[in-house]
């Protein structure tokens, strides 16, 4: 299914540049300030409540209300948009890149994206396991979980409104799981992996050569 | 059923302190985004689950392929199967008001999920009617003196054929009851209980309906208004429905325990400072970092 797949050639490329470019866009229209600068090393979110904000990058004037932005990740400020210091923007306006190293989970993640169906978040909120398959996955682990279209399978809860999310894609189990309940998720970003179950041993070959393999 | 409604129309017109401030076409306006609110009222002696009995009807009625009235209320004397989050107890014995709203959610997402905001100030602007000193603890929670006299619970389905996204509000009131189970014996209370006499249940209910359609009828408006003057969504202005929150609530400035489900995992204490124009909660830890939790439950320490 993925011999189409060439693993030596996509673990070379993260050998020859282990890091990820972010671009790092306005959330909406303003005056814009930089805050940081090329090669300048930046702080992603932390915290136990992931609180405690990241390095300031730059700042959004609009209506008298000046809106800081800071970085979601660590890593270096690779190159930034000077052409628009102190111009009035749009919303979406790739304004500077970070790189960002990658870590060996991180690179396993992203190789995984390749075989594994990816479940992203609907809106930006928080997600907890449908009572159902909690229990299940309480007693026999995820990866004995069977999901199939429509299956509800995620609760999703945003200013105490729940909606039941069900699962669209092709049928498999659940091999990753990208949530914690009570932590809020991005619209977009990834709530499950999904595999059909003849995926498996290719996932733990992925797995156990990126762990051999990576320093 | 039919005095409910009736009850309903008096309250609408008859009931201007709120809008008392704003231009008459502007309160026109309100009504108009909000008339969708009780267009259509079912009144039953009991039911075992008011929203697992909307969830019903929507099916049944997309099966036919018509479509489910937004506004639609349901209403029972008691239920027999209540239940709260995390399947906690609701008790909803004769004498409560327990409905559902069913709502057709036609708002962006910035304002959508408001909704459970505006049932809470409907909720608590009601009862403040009949001068019971109620209060709104974030996100929807209304509160006497601390105790709990009605609760909201929001759950969204998808309708299977026409693939509208309904909200349902289910909204529970302590009126004239006044036996609560053992273990809410301490934390829940009844307006009548408060306010030492009964209530007239139909025209609470009705006031109640006339309170929601004016609060999402803000909503949509404050969506509208914003779209067309160009400030989108996601400005800092003040939001009309958020004023009235905050004005209602006693939780800003208080010291909060917080947690996804307060009750079995808390997480955190912090000091709630302020809701933003999204109605999440802005938290000041003791180390003085913010925290903004957009779902959750807090209890007040």
């Amino acid at each position: 299914m993925h011999d189409d797949i060439d693993f030596d050639q996509i673990l070379n490329q993260y050998r020859s540049d282990p890091f990820e470019y972010i671009d790092v866009r306005t959330s909406h229209t303003g005056l814009l300030q930089f805050r940081a600068k090329e090669e300048d090393v930046v702080e992603g979110v932390t915290g136990e409540w992931q609180h405690i904000k990241g390095t300031l990058l730059f700042e959004l004037e609009r209506e008298r209300n000046i809106k800081p932005v800071h970085s979601s990740v660590i890593g270096v400020v690779s190159s930034i948009e000077r052409s628009l210091e102190g111009k009035f923007v749009e919303a979406g306006e790739t304004v500077m890149t970070i790189r960002h190293p990658l870590k060996k989970r991180e690179i396993i993640e992203r190789i995984l994206k390749n075989v594994l169906s990816i479940f992203p978040a609907p809106e930006r909120a928080k997600y907890f396991f449908a009572m159902d398959i909690q229990s299940r996955i309480d007693k026999h682990g995820q990866r004995s979980i069977s999901i199939k279209p429509n299956d509800e399978i995620l609760t999703m809860s945003l200013m105490k409104r729940d909606t039941p999310v069900s699962y669209q894609g092709a049928p498999g189990i659940i091999h990753s799981v990208y949530f914690e309940p009570g932590q809020t998720i991005d619209q977009g970003q990834p709530l499950l992996g999904i595999c059909s179950e003849d995926t498996l041993p290719l996932i733990q070959k992925i797995i156990a050569r990126v762990k051999a393999e990576w320093d | 059923m039919g005095l409910i409604a009736s009850e309903y129309q008096q309250s609408l017109h008859s009931e201007p302190s709120s809008r008392s401030y704003l231009p008459p076409e502007i309160a026109s306006a309100i009504l108009r985004y909000g008339a969708i609110v009780g267009c259509e009222i079912e009144h039953l002696r009991h039911a075992q689950r008011c929203m697992d009995l909307a969830r019903e009807k929507i099916l049944s009625c997309e099966g036919e392929n018509r479509s489910f009235p937004s506004g639609h209320v349901l209403i029972a004397d008691q239920l027999t199967g209540s239940k709260g989050r995390f399947l906690r107890h609701w008790h909803a014995p004769e004498g409560g008001i327990w409905m559902v709203l069913t709502i057709v959610n036609t708002l962006l997402p910035q304002q959508a999920q408001l909704y459970s905001l505006a049932a809470g100030v409907a909720c608590c602007e009601a009862l403040r009617h009949y001068q019971v000193n109620a209060s709104i603890k974030w996100v929807n929670d209304v509160l006497i003196n601390g105790r709990k006299v009605a609760g909201i619970l929001t759950e969204t389905m998808r309708g299977p054929t026409s693939g509208e996204e309904f909200f349902l509000i289910g909204i529970g009131i302590n009126v004239n009851n006044s036996s609560f189970a053992p273990e809410l014996r301490n934390s829940a209370t009844s307006m009548a209980e408060f306010s030492g006499h009964p209530f007239a249940l139909e025209e609470v209910t009705a006031r109640l309906l006339s309170k929601l359609s004016w609060n999402i009828g803000l909503l949509h408006y404050a969506e509208a208004e914003n779209l067309a003057t160009g400030h989108g969504l996601d400005n800092d202005l003040p939001h009309p429905l958020i004023t009235v929150w905050r004005a209602l609530s006693d939780t800003l400035g208080r010291q909060v325990r917080f947690g996804f489900n307060v009750m079995e995992s808390p997480q955190f204490t912090a000091k709630a400072i302020d809701i933003d124009n999204r109605g999440q909660l802005l938290m000041r830890l003791a180390n003085g970092q913010m925290l903004r939790e957009n779902s959750g439950e807090i209890v007040y320490l």
